[in-house]
């Protein structure tokens, strides 16, 4: 896929992040030199040790935050501000505390571009079909706050696919589940990012988890990034065929490219616990 | 009424729900985490009768403290024993002066905590949206925060002399302050990543403020009102003791002058026991309008 000579859905060209701490004015490089056209239709994982810029890179392509140097372009446009076209689930959920399951999970619908064109039943169907895809039927009434942190980030993976963008941000999107829901929502994020569907009818995704397992089932390529600053240290293709099945997990293809990744971060993952 | 930890409240209570603890991630996600409002009935109940238990003591040890001082300085006009006020107070609300006065500086309340509220709340969120406002603002608000209203007093006297104004105008000046700077602190300490969570929904800025900062300021606003009520229950006293021909304050001011203290007494407990229960009427309404923020509550 990295190969078609179609303009790139996303282009990062040398961007770095740089942080100046307020009150003493020490820099920090969160992200130096990055480099990295997507592909639409692209699903891709970035894996990498904690602090190492995943998130900064992410939040810059959501347009949150701008690069220190650098461009991001989408569809060949710099990128200036965010937009519904690129939904974000945040690694912290960040949902909103007075709103009720149902009522975050519409809020873009409701207030946001994405559902300016749609009927109130519409939005409101759409609503109950996530809430059911995300296994939350039955706790449409309740409050962030009575829920578990994997409910939380059901109701965060919810909010994001009802608005419907065409590029999925996802910054750790399944960190806090159970393994077994874990590996249920794996296989319902690629039928839902388009996995089934042909190649240009896919969103765009970009993928950001700690589990070096989960990149090699969901990714058509694996971004590894280091840290101190947080750059690319190499890009994967995941050459296994989809769809995936389960079974794809017992091959000997898909051991061999986790053992390739864990590879590429294991010095670093030590040197970190040390 | 309001304790000094209440008093010094600086930030705003953080939405519980975002900051989630680490260990609680690990949670089933099928099982629901009991908050601290999630123990169980019995153990309320529980808690609730060692309270109920506790502050009838306290109260009991107060009154018979009260009592033995009373018997022991042995002048009924300056200190009258428990009884006579009992007695006292008794009389004064079968007579329905009890009633009128409280009904009038309740009244005198209510209305000047709306007008602060409707005056305080817009240019809060002004100052905490719009740094430039803040900084023309601020100074004139620091200069005047540390006069107390009851210092403006004498000078209300002379411009709007005794009558209705002059506790209205005292009770607002007192509220306007707690109720803007817990404002802009509200608005200030809104998170900002529920802002950028709504504008990659392509939620725009006047929803932005409408359907975010708002509901997100709202816990703090309401803190803000009750800590000006607690600052206006207590200046209302001095202000209509001096400046109204009604009142409560103008009860014991009248009282006084008859030297019948068993009564001044009298609506001295009426002013603690109105206060209390207005507290608890607006910790009602803080808890309907911002459930979500139950646990950062103020006790
Ligand atoms: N707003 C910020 N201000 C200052 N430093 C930041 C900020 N956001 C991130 N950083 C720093 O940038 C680095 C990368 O952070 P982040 O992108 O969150 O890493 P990751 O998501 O890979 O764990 C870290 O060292 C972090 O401390
Ligand atoms: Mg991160």
């Amino acid at each position: 896929m990295a190969t078609t000579n179609r303009a790139p859905k996303l282009k990062l060209s040398n961007v770095s992040k740089e942080f100046t701490a307020p009150g003493t004015g020490q820099r920090t490089v969160a992200v130096a030199d990055v480099s990295l056209e997507i592909q639409s239709g692209e699903f891709i994982c970035v894996v990498g040790p904690s602090g190492c810029g995943k998130s900064t890179v992410l939040n810059m392509v959501a347009g949150l935050a701008e690069p220190s140097s650098g461009t991001i372009e989408k569809d060949g446009v710099p990128i200036t501000g965010p937009g519904a076209d690129r939904g974000v689930m945040f690694q912290d959920y960040a949902l909103f505390p007075w709103l009720n399951v149902r009522d975050n999970i519409g809020f873009g619908l409701r207030h946001g571009t994405p559902g300016k064109e749609l009927s109130r039943s519409t939005r409101e169907e759409r609503v109950g079909h996530y809430i059911e895809l995300v296994g939350l039927a039955g706790s449409e009434n309740k409050y962030p706050h009575q829920l578990s942190g994997g409910m939380r980030q059901r109701v965060a993976l919810a909010r994001l696919l009802a608005n419907g963008p065409d590029i999925l941000l996802l910054d750790e999107p399944l960190g806090a589940l159970d393994a077994q829901t874990r590996l249920i929502l794996q296989v319902e994020l690629l039928r839902i990012w388009g996995e089934t569907a042909p190649a240009e009818q896919r969103k765009t995704a970009i993928f950001i988890t700690h589990d070096i397992e989960e990149t090699v089932f969901l990714a058509d390529r694996v971004v590894v990034m280091s840290t101190h600053p947080g750059r690319v240290k190499a890009v994967l293709p995941v050459d296994l065929p989809r769809p995936r099945e389960e079974t794809i997990r017992a091959e000997p293809r898909f051991g061999h490219l986790a053992e390739e990744i864990w590879g590429l971060i294991r010095d670093e993952a030590y040197r970190a616990i040390a | 009424m309001s304790s000094a930890a209440e008093r010094q409240h600086a930030g705003p209570p953080q939405p519980s729900s975002l900051q989630t603890p680490v260990l609680q991630r690990e949670l089933d996600a099928t099982h629901t985490w009991q908050g601290p409002g999630g123990a169980k009935p019995s153990q309320i109940t529980r808690w609730m009768s060692k309270r109920g238990v506790i502050a009838i003591r306290s109260f009991v040890i107060f009154i018979a403290l009260w009592w033995l001082l009373a018997l022991w300085v042995n002048r009924p006009v300056q200190l009258p024993s428990p009884l006579r006020v009992a007695i006292a107070l008794g009389g004064l609300i079968a007579a329905g002066e009890v009633s009128e006065n409280a009904l009038i500086s309740v009244s005198r309340l209510g209305i000047s905590l709306v007008i602060a509220a409707v005056l305080a709340i817009p240019l809060g969120f002004l100052m905490g949206l719009r740094r430039e406002a803040e900084a023309i603002i601020d100074p004139v608000v620091e200069l005047l925060r540390p006069i107390s209203g009851i210092a403006w007093i004498p000078l209300a006297l002379f411009i709007f002399g005794v009558g209705d104004i002059l506790p209205l105008f005292i009770l607002v000046y007192v509220a306007f302050f707690q109720i803007l700077l817990n404002t802009i602190a509200g608005v200030r300490n809104v998170d900002q990543r529920l802002i950028a969570a709504a504008r990659t929904m392509g939620v725009g800025r006047w929803a932005v403020l409408r359907y975010v900062i708002i509901p997100a300021a709202l816990p703090t606003v309401m803190v803000g009102i009750r800590l000006a009520f607690a600052a206006a229950w207590a200046a209302i006293i001095a202000a209509e003791l001096i400046g109204a021909p009604s009142g409560l304050g103008f009860a014991i001011e009248w009282y006084r002058e008859l030297l019948m203290s068993p009564k001044v007494f009298a609506f001295l407990v009426v002013i603690g026991i109105v206060g209390y229960f207005a507290d608890l009427a607006l910790r009602a309404l803080q808890r309907w309008l911002t459930p979500w923020a139950q646990g950062t509550e103020l006790a």
